[in-house]
């Protein structure tokens, strides 16, 4: 296990990541999506009830010090693989809420707070999107507990692993 | 008018979103004919067949981490390239609702939904916040500690009878947010207990 955790919806493509700096959690298959029944809260506190990999992403992140999410940008959000793995990791996060900024928000299940980074691609990006996204990027962070965050874009994957070389 | 409800709940029933479905169908009166898909179960050619005539279209989901579920995005990433081709002038609507108190944590959202209407090349029409989504059950929509949320669901059915664009709307309960938040604290507890969980279980740590 590295300090940082990558979720990415891409296969790399030949460009091959350093393994001994990031720890990759892939989700380019079809992830099946939240259930809605809030299992990960009352009934198996901490993690998602669907017997999978992809419900081992909520309790990987209070292990390292970094998560960098590499999604597609579709309308202004994550792309479906990458937003359920999030919507399937809200067991990250306790159920009771508190205040932040006058807003209701959940408690933190854990101490530690990574730091969080969107590098974010598509072919086309429009302002309006552009601005979504940023807002979205900074309400996931305070969601998560996140202290540092930063919003990154990209036209092709290709210029985006460049960058993570 | 021809109007399709998308029921954007990954439950199969008793969901807020269902709720607020039934709400608005009562609104809008029995002179239109209503047609409603479930997001989680619909194939493409299901919401394509549902869009094929329809006046407007009305999503109706729950916010699940400052966006729109996974079920339903993946669905709408589907039909995107093809609702042009199969209506249009259809006009698209959504009502957000989530746990939070404040019907504004939904913006984001219903923006989201609004830049797939500028994918798509169909039009937004508006959308609606609903804060404090685990009370909608607690007495009719329109009524008692529902009443503003029947407020602002009457001012969309208005625009959705006539078809027109509107400013987006918020509402949450007329209930007072700390006797919400202990409420919903009170029932994820005994929740939890009928799992067969203490009360510190739930706080494990992985």
């Amino acid at each position: 296990m590295t300090n940082t955790l990558v979720l990415q919806d891409i296969d790399t493509n030949g460009i091959a990541l350093n393994k001994e700096k990031y720890t990759i959690f892939q989700a380019s298959h079809e992830v099946k999506p939240c259930l809605g029944c809030f299992g990960c809260w009352i009934k198996t506190p901490g993690k998602c009830v669907i017997n999978d990999n992809d419900s081992d992403f909520a309790i990987t992140i209070p292990h390292v010090q970094e998560v960098i999410i590499i999604s597609q940008l579709v309308f202004g959000g994550l792309s479906p693989n990458i937003k359920a793995i999030f919507d399937r990791s809200i067991g990250f996060i306790l159920p009771f809420f508190c205040n932040v900024n006058g807003e209701m928000h959940h408690k933190q299940r854990y101490k530690k707070r990574p730091s969080l980074k969107y590098l974010l691609y598509a072919n086309v990006i429009s302002d309006k999107e552009k601005s979504t996204a940023q807002k979205l990027a900074k309400a996931n962070a305070i969601n998560l507990g996140a202290d540092n965050l930063s919003v990154h874009f990209y036209h092709s994957t290709i210029e985006l692993l460049e960058d993570l070389k | 008018m021809k109007v399709l409800f998308i029921n954007g709940s990954p439950k199969s029933d008793n969901s807020s979103s269902e709720l607020l479905i039934n709400a608005l169908h009562k609104l809008l009166g029995n002179l239109n004919e209503y047609i409603t898909i479930t997001a989680m179960k619909a194939s493409k050619q299901a919401f394509l067949d549902g869009v094929r005539g329809a006046d407007v279209a009305v999503i109706v989901f729950p916010l699940y981490v400052d966006g729109i579920p996974s079920h339903l995005l993946r669905l709408l990433c589907e039909v995107k390239d093809e609702l042009k081709n199969i209506n249009p002038n259809v006009v698209l609507y959504a009502i957000a609702n989530n746990g939070f108190y404040e019907g504004t944590q939904n913006a984001l959202a219903l923006n989201m939904i609004q830049h797939f209407c500028d994918a798509a090349g169909i039009r937004w029409g508006q959308g609606l916040g609903i804060g404090a989504g685990g009370m909608l059950n607690s007495s009719p929509i329109g009524i008692a500690v529902l009443k503003n949320i029947g407020i602002a669901l009457e001012t969309l059915a208005e625009n959705i009878n006539k078809q027109i664009s509107g400013d987006d709307l918020f509402a949450q309960p007329n209930f007072p947010k700390f006797l919400y938040k202990t409420a919903a604290h009170f029932n994820w507890i005994q929740s939890a207990k009928k799992n067969g969980l203490k009360r510190n279980d739930i706080y494990k740590k992985h």
